[in-house]
C-alpha cells in the first residue's frame, strides 16, 4: 500500500482528497479570493440573484478602509468594558458555544434606490446576549462599542483609526444579533469579515462591523472615544431640515421597507410577449405585506405575487407575469410592511443627506 | 467561558434503588470488584456488551465512588448501543475523577454518537476548559470530529491544539487542511510549510504538508508557487494518486491541459490501477485535442465505474468534437439509463440525434416528450421539437412549438428567428416580418432617451 495512503488511512481525515473533493470543498476554496487590498466596493446585479439567497461570492461589499490580514492563530474578539469577567475568544470559543442560525438581509444604508447594495443570506453564529452573559455585562450598561481589525482614516482631518460602532445595548440582547462565523453554511469569505463579524438583522449594515476584535460594554456615562475621534459620530446620520431651516440630525437604525426590479434592467429592449418582471422586497423590523408593480410611471398598480414566504429580516421574493404590447413603459415596484409603512415614489426633500434612499425608482423599457 | 453545570448535575446518576444492597466486608467487596471487572474484560473479548454492562452495574453497586467501574460501564453501554445510559455513567466517572481527560473523549464520541450537537459542544467546552495544555487530547477529538464529518468541531479542536504548542506533524498537516477548506489559506500555507521543511518528519507526511500548501497557494491564486509544492508532493510520496490528481486540476484550471495529462499519465505509471486517474486523464486528453486516447481511457472508466456520471458527459462531449452524434447520442442514452435525472440528459440526446443524417424524426420526438416530461418549463425542449416538426415539413405545429419555447424564453432571438421562417413557410408573410422584427429588436443595444 502506498505510503500516502497508510497516512490517509492512519490520520482518518481528509489529507487525502479525492478529484472530487477538490471540486466540491466546503467553504471558501473556489471562491475567488481577496488579498489586502484597497477598501472594496462591490455589487452584484439583482437580476442574477436565483432563489432568495445571495450566493456569498455575490454578496454586496462596502468597506471603508483595506481588508485586514488575519491568522485564525492570533486572532481573538475580546469582551471588555463594563463587565465582571474581561473575555479573549478564539475561533474555537465561537463554534463550540450555542449557536444561532438566522436568515437575514444586510443593506448599505446608502444604497441607491433600486440599487444592489443589498444581500440576503443565512448567518450562523452566536448569539451576543450570551457572549455579554457570559462575560457579566452591567446591568446599567446602555450600549456597546464594536471595532473592527481594519483602521484607516475615515474622514480627511480623522486620525488613523480602526472602524468602530456604537449599538445600544437593547439591539445588542435582541435574539437575532449574533456574532456571525458562517454564511450559507460556509465560514465567512474574508471579503465578507472573516473570521467573525457582528450581525444586526433589520438594522443598516455599517453596524455589523466586520472583522470584529473588540466589543466593549458602555455605561450611559462612558464616552465611546474612538467612535467619536475616528468622526464615525457624523456619518450615518440622518439629516432633515425643516421649512425654517432648523436640522434634525438622528442615527440610522432600522432599514426602511424597500423593493427593487430585479428583471427587467432599466432602458431595455423587450419583445411584445408573456413575461415575469421580478425582484426583491425587505423591511426592518417587520415583514413585507405586499408588493405592488406599475408599468405606467405609479399611475396604477397591481399586485406583485409574493414567491416565497415574508419573513423576519430577510427578503422576499416577488414576480409579477406581464404581457405588454408594443410601446414605451416606465415600471416601479412598491413594497407594504405589516406595520403599514409603504414605500414613498419619491425622494423627502426635507432630507439632507445621502441614506435611506427608499422611494420607487422608475425602469424603462421599450417593447415591440 | 463558564463551566456548564449540566454535567454536574447529571452526576451520580445511578440509583440506589438499582442496587441490592450488599452485605460483603472490604477485604470481599474489592475481591468481588476484581472477579466483576475480569468477567466485563472477558465478555467484552467476546463482544458480550450486555453482560459486560451487567457486570460493571453490579461493580457500580458494590463501589459507587469507583470512577474505573463507572467508566467500565460507560464504553459496555455505549460498545452495546445504549447511548443515553452510557452518557450517565461517563459523567458520573468523570464527576468522580475530574483530573482525568478520558471520560470526556468517551463522552465527546458518546454524545456524537446520539447526534447531541449541544452535548457535544458543552463537553468540548469543560474540555477546553480543564485540560487546555493537552496536546494530545485536542488532537485526537479533532480527528474523531473530522472522521464524523464534524468539520467545524474538528477545526475548533485543531485550533485548540495548536495552542497547546504540543508537536505533532499529523496533527499539524490536518489542521492545514482544515483551515484550506474553510478559506485560512494564509494560516493553512504557515503551518503545512513548517511540517514541509522540518527535518526527520516521514517523507508521506511531507508529502501530504506539500500538498495542502500547494492547495492553498492555487487558492490564494499564487499558481507557481502551488504547482512547486504539489511537485514537490509527487516526489516525497510517488505512490500518492491524489498528488498527481491536484496537480493535474491546477494545471486543467490554467487550460495547460498537455501537462495535466504529462502528470496523470505519470501517476498511471506508478499506480497502474489507479481508477481515481481515469476521468482526469480522459477529461484532459480530450481538451488537448488527443481524442481517440481520451475515448478510449472514458470507455475504460465507464466499464469499470458504469455509476461515474461525469465520465459520459465527457465522452458525449468527445463524440461530439469529433463530429460522432450518434456514439454521442448513444452515450447520453446510456447516461440516462444510470441517472435519469440528470439535468438535459433527454435534451442532449434529442439534439445529438438531430445530428444524425438521416435524422430518425420520431426517435428524437420520443426523446424530448421524455424531456418534457422532466422539465416542462424547459424552453429547449420546444424549441428543438419546432426544428425538428420544421424537417418534417410540418410547420403548423413548429411554430406552435415555437411559440411555447417564446413563452418559456422571451428573450432568446433564435426561438423567434425559427418562428418568422415557420410563419414563412406556411405563406403567412406579415405574420413573419413582424416575429423577425421583434427578433431585430431584441437584438439592438438597450433604448437610449
Amino acid at each position: 500500500m502506498a505510503a500516502g495512503t497508510a497516512l490517509c488511512k492512519r490520520s482518518r481525515i481528509d489529507i487525502c482528497m479525492t478529484r472530487r473533493d477538490l471540486l466540491l470543498l466546503p467553504g471558501a476554496s473556489l471562491l475567488p479570493h481577496i488579498r489586502a487590498s484597497e477598501p472594496q466596493n462591490l455589487s452584484f446585479p439583482l437580476q442574477s440573484i436565483e432563489g432568495a439567497i445571495t450566493p456569498p461570492d455575490m454578496f454586496f461589499v462596502r468597506d471603508h478602509f483595506r481588508e485586514p490580514e488575519i491568522s485564525l492563530r492570533s486572532w481573538r474578539l475580546s469582551i471588555g468594558g463594563r463587565v465582571d469577567r474581561a473575555l479573549e475568544l478564539g475561533l474555537a470559543d465561537l463554534i463550540e458555544a450555542p449557536l444561532k442560525k438566522v436568515e437575514s438581509l444586510l443593506e448599505c444604508a446608502g444604497n441607491a434606490a433600486g440599487g444592489s447594495a443589498a444581500s440576503n443570506g443565512i448567518w450562523e453564529g452566536v448569539p451576543l446576549a450570551y457572549l455579554l452573559q457570559e462575560a457579566g455585562a452591567s446591568r446599567d450598561a446602555s450600549a456597546v462599542a464594536l471595532e473592527g481589525a481594519d483602521s484607516g482614516r475615515l474622514l480627511p482631518d480623522s486620525p488613523d483609526l480602526p472602524y468602530c460602532q456604537v449599538v445600544p445595548m437593547a439591539k445588542c440582547l435582541r435574539p437575532e444579533s449574533i456574532v456571525a462565523f458562517k454564511l450559507n453554511d460556509q465560514f465567512l469569505p474574508r471579503k465578507n469579515g472573516f473570521p467573525a463579524r457582528a450581525l444586526f438583522p433589520g438594522w443598516y449594515a455599517m453596524d455589523s462591523v466586520k472583522w470584529l476584535r473588540r466589543i466593549t460594554v458602555l455605561s450611559a456615562d462612558d464616552e465611546p472615544s474612538d467612535f467619536r475621534r475616528s468622526g464615525m459620530n457624523k456619518v450615518y446620520n440622518r439629516i432633515v431640515q425643516s421649512a425654517s431651516g432648523d436640522r434634525q440630525v438622528t442615527r440610522l437604525q432600522e432599514v426602511l421597507v424597500k423593493s427593487a426590479i430585479a428583471w427587467p434592467a432599466d432602458k431595455m429592449n423587450l419583445p411584445a410577449a408573456k413575461l415575469t418582471v421580478r425582484g426583491f422586497a425587505w423591511t426592518g423590523d417587520g415583514v413585507v405585506r405586499s408588493v405592488e408593480v406599475s408599468t405606467d410611471g405609479g399611475r396604477a398598480w397591481v399586485p406583485a405575487r409574493l414567491e416565497t414566504r415574508p419573513k423576519q429580516f430577510g427578503w422576499v421574493r416577488w414576480s409579477y407575469t406581464w404581457t405588454p404590447t408594443p410601446g414605451d413603459y416606465v415600471l416601479m415596484s412598491r413594497a407594504t410592511d405589516d406595520s403599514g409603512r409603504q414605500q414613498p415614489l419619491q425622494r423627502d426633500h426635507a432630507r439632507k443627506d445621502g441614506y435611506e434612499l427608499n422611494f420607487c425608482p422608475p425602469v424603462t423599457c421599450v417593447v415591440r | 467561558m463558564r463551566l456548564p453545570a449540566v454535567i454536574l448535575l447529571l452526576a451520580g446518576c445511578l440509583r440506589a434503588a438499582d442496587c441490592v444492597p450488599s452485605r460483603l466486608g472490604e477485604q470481599e467487596k474489592l475481591a468481588r470488584l476484581k472477579q466483576l471487572d475480569a468477567a466485563a474484560q472477558d465478555a467484552f473479548d467476546h463482544r458480550q456488551f450486555s453482560v459486560a454492562a451487567q457486570r460493571y452495574r453490579d461493580a457500580v453497586c458494590l463501589a459507587p465512588k469507583s470512577a474505573r467501574a463507572y467508566y467500565g460501564l460507560g464504553i459496555a453501554e455505549a460498545a452495546n448501543n445504549s447511548f443515553p445510559a452510557a452518557r450517565r455513567a461517563l459523567e458520573t466517572a468523570w464527576s468522580l475523577l475530574p483530573e482525568n481527560q478520558v471520560p470526556l473523549a468517551m463522552l465527546v464520541r458518546v454524545n456524537v454518537a446520539m447526534k447531541d450537537l449541544e452535548q457535544v459542544k458543552a463537553t468540548l467546552r469543560i474540555a477546553a476548559e480543564r485540560f487546555p495544555r493537552d496536546g494530545e487530547l485536542h488532537s485526537s477529538l479533532a480527528r474523531f470530529l473530522a472522521e464524523n464529518q464534524l468539520v467545524d468541531l474538528a477545526l475548533a479542536e485543531g485550533l485548540r491544539f495548536e495552542q497547546t504548542g504540543a508537536q505533532d506533524t499529523g496533527a499539524a498537516v490536518a489542521l492545514a487542511v482544515l483551515e484550506n477548506t474553510v478559506g485560512a489559506y494564509d494560516d493553512a500555507i504557515r503551518i503545512a510549510s513548517l511540517v514541509e521543511e522540518q527535518p526527520g518528519v516521514a517523507d508521506p507526511v511531507k508529502a501530504a504538508a506539500a500538498g495542502v500548501v500547494g492547495l492553498s497557494y492555487e487558492n490564494s491564486g499564487r499558481r507557481e508557487e502551488a504547482i512547486l509544492h504539489m511537485k514537490l508532493a509527487i516526489q516525497l510520496a510517488p505512490a500518492q494518486e491524489n498528488s498527481y490528481v491536484a496537480l493535474a486540476y491546477v494545471y486543467e484550471k490554467a487550460q495547460r491541459y498537455k501537462d495535466a495529462v504529462d502528470v496523470l499519465r505519470q501517476g498511471r505509471q506508478q499506480i497502474p490501477g489507479s481508477l481515481e486517474l481515469l476521468l482526469p486523464l480522459g477529461s484532459n486528453l480530450i481538451w488537448d485535442h488527443q481524442y481517440d486516447a481520451g475515448i478510449e481511457i472514458l470507455n475504460e472508466l465507464i466499464g469499470k465505474r458504469p455509476q461515474l456520471i461525469e465520465a459520459y458527459v465527457r465522452l458525449a462531449e468527445a463524440y461530439r468534437l469529433t463530429n460522432q452524434p450518434e456514439l454521442e447520442a448513444r452515450t447520453m442514452q446510456r447516461l440516462a439509463a444510470v441517472k435519469p435525472d440528470y439535468p438535459m440528459v433527454h435534451v442532449l440526446a434529442a439534439r445529438a440525434m438531430m445530428n444524425v443524417d438521416p435524422m430518425n424524426t420520431a426517435a428524437v420526438l420520443s426523446e424530448l416528450s421524455k424531456a418534457e416530461k422532466i422539465a416542462p418549463g424547459d424552453a429547449d425542449v420546444f424549441y428543438l421539437r419546432g426544428k425538428a416538426y420544421e424537417t418534417m415539413n410540418r410547420y403548423r405545429e413548429a411554430a406552435a412549438a415555437y411559440e411555447h419555447a417564446i413563452e418559456l424564453r422571451p428573450l432568446d432571438p433564435s426561438a423567434y428567428y425559427r418562428l418568422g421562417m415557420a410563419y414563412r413557410n406556411l405563406g403567412q408573410i406579415d405574420r413573419s416580418r413582424q416575429i423577425v422584427e421583434r427578433m431585430q429588436h431584441l437584438k439592438q443595444p438597450p433604448t437610449v432617451r
